[in-house]
């Protein structure tokens, strides 16, 4: 069943149109990645179903309902989390702080927001502890997040969507300007996330994606060209002519 | 007890026989001030160049309320606070829409706007000659006239401040406001409506700059429109910046800094604030961490220092 489905949606900016007329379905419990070469309008469709931006036209529906025009903030406690394509974290915040904000986000009380200490919620602080545990970040949570290294920033930013506790998981190339070490280590880690999430994943790398989705959709020009299974995607003419045309220009 | 405990009760002890009691006084309540300039501009990142709205807009209310209907001291407090908060609610709710420079331009400008309805309102606020004969009716048969009771006074509101905003700071609130402040793309992502909390601060601050500003009317007897002017603003930014935005204690030492400086030294040098700008300098240029950053380096020099010499 599908838990997340956008039905022709579209974003211009000015004459520009980055996102056009996509229609896509995620099942529930599958890792679905969206490849396509750079520009193809990735990022911009995971702003629109996150709530960065509105679409121009078309409707976004999570879990059955629609969800078309919520904003980013109030995104976040439906149970949809990303995570960023460029690392996005706190900078002068410890690790555990890092997570510690987005578990409480959207953690199960509020109460005592202005006067109970910040140590005065186990729930909040389980949470934290077992996302940073779960990217492999637990020795480190008290370093500052801006003092790890760029290959640990991007697990914190993986943390940092896992610690909201999500029913679906945007990562937004999560291997983004990683050694070749650091990827294979991202790509197993999101193999042990799968199956515990919904993830939509997206990436231009397309060796890292055969290896893990369930389900492929292809983007170029902002519009969606295939859909399919790994093997489906490989054998496909189209998908090659769009990366090998996106090469060549 | 802490340290710093120790080092403000002790200060708050000596500090009347040190400077006359009114300057000792005013120290305390100008921290207060800063304390809620620094929830906004230390812990959230905004910088607001119209504090002085909630200030003054607290004196000129309360101040108008014991003078014509003698309202008792803790009435006209709560007032104070209130009318701090709620015009800190209209103004912040208008600024925090925009962001960066916009937002610094829009908080002086609407500074200015109540600045010269106070400028223009004689009948009410006495125009340029402030707004004098604020009293400090007796309550309980405690004197507040007593220059030594009304210090004592002041300096139990300003511990009890100090105490609240340390809750504060140190609540989930602080911490969703520093977030705002270190990256607010990513609070909003993971779910914080960033205009909400900012507002929030907002009103929290201007309930503190509300309490100082009433507490400052029945100091000196009278609202000068000064308290109301970008001014006052800017001293508020100047003090906190010079003392530490970084730290809870760096208003405290600041306004220390600030009225201290400005009111020895104008009695007998016309160009005191020459010295203001020259410690500005020094703290933009050398301790971005203002007073507090000063002495932490100092105490790791000093140090370093002891424990070579021990090795030698």
């Amino acid at each position: 069943m599908a838990i997340l489905e956008t039905k022709s949606l579209s974003k211009s900016f000015g004459a520009l149109t980055a996102v056009k007329d996509v229609s896509l379905s995620i099942a529930a419990g599958s890792l679905h990645s969206i490849i396509g070469p750079n520009g193809a309008g990735k990022t911009t469709l995971f702003n629109l179903l996150t709530g960065t931006f509105a679409p121009t036209s078309g409707k976004i529906f999570f879990d059955q309902k629609e969800i078309t025009g919520t904003p980013a903030n109030r995104v976040a406690h439906l149970g949809l989390a990303r995570s960023f394509q460029r690392t996005n974290v706190f900078p002068a915040f410890s690790l555990f702080d890092n997570v510690w904000v987005a578990a409480f986000a959207t953690g199960r009380s509020w109460n005592g927001l202005l006067y109970r200490k910040v140590d005065a919620y186990p729930q909040a602080a389980e949470r934290a502890r077992a996302a940073l545990a779960d990217v492999g970040l637990d020795k480190k949570s008290h370093q500052l997040a801006r003092e790890i290294s760029h290959g640990e920033q991007r697990q914190l930013e993986l943390a940092i969507a896992l610690a909201a506790a999500p029913r679906v998981l945007l990562l937004d190339e999560p291997a983004a300007g990683l050694s070749p070490e650091e990827t294979r280590n991202m790509v197993s880690l999101v193999r042990t996330l799968k199956g515990r999430y919904t993830i939509v994943l997206i990436e231009h790398k397309i060796d890292i994606i055969m290896s893990v989705s369930d389900r492929i959709s292809v983007m170029h020009f902002g519009s969606l060209i295939a859909e399919g299974s790994p093997e489906e995607i490989q054998r496909n003419a189209d998908v090659r002519r769009a990366y090998l045309g996106g090469i060549a220009a | 007890m802490k340290k710093e405990t120790l080092i403000l009760l002790a200060s708050i002890i000596v500090l009347p026989f040190v400077v006359r009691p009114a300057i000792a006084t005013e120290i305390w309540i100008f921290a207060v001030f800063g304390l809620g300039l620094n929830l906004l501009l230390g812990y959230t990142g905004l910088l607001s160049f119209g504090q002085s709205t909630f200030f003054g807009s607290a004196a000129y209310v309360a101040g108008w309320l014991l003078k014509n209907y003698g309202i008792n001291v803790f009435f006209a407090l709560g007032i104070g606070v209130g009318v701090g908060a709620l015009s800190a609610l209209v103004v912040g709710y208008l600024c925090v829409q925009r962001s960066g420079l916009y937002f610094i331009m829009l908080t002086f400008a609407l500074n200015q706007l109540f600045y010269f309805i106070a400028y223009q309102w004689t009948t009410v606020t006495g125009g340029e000659d402030g707004m004098p004969g604020i009293p400090r009716p007796e309550f309980l048969g405690i004197d507040f006239t007593n220059p030594m009771t009304y210090y004592v006074f002041v300096s139990i509101l300003f511990l009890l401040a100090l105490w609240l905003m340390k809750r504060i700071v140190e609540s989930p609130l602080g911490r969703i406001l520093q977030a705002i402040r270190e990256n607010e793309v990513r609070a909003e992502a993971v779910g914080y409506h960033a205009p909400r909390f900012k507002l929030l601060a907002f009103v929290i601050g201007g309930a503190f700059s509300g309490l100082a500003g009433v507490l400052y009317a029945m100091l000196f007897g009278i609202v000068p429109l000064e308290s109301i002017s970008f001014v006052f603003s800017g001293n508020v930014v100047f003090a906190t910046l010079i003392g530490g935005s970084g730290s809870l204690y760096g208003p405290i030492i600041g306004s220390f800094v600030f009225i201290w400086l400005s009111e020895s030294m104008s009695v007998f040098w016309a160009r005191w604030p020459l010295l203001l700008g020259v410690a500005f300098v020094i703290v933009v240029l050398f301790f971005r961490g203002g007073v507090v950053e000063a002495w932490t380096r100092l105490g790791q020099k000093f140090g370093q220092w002891r424990s070579s010499k021990q090795r030698a």
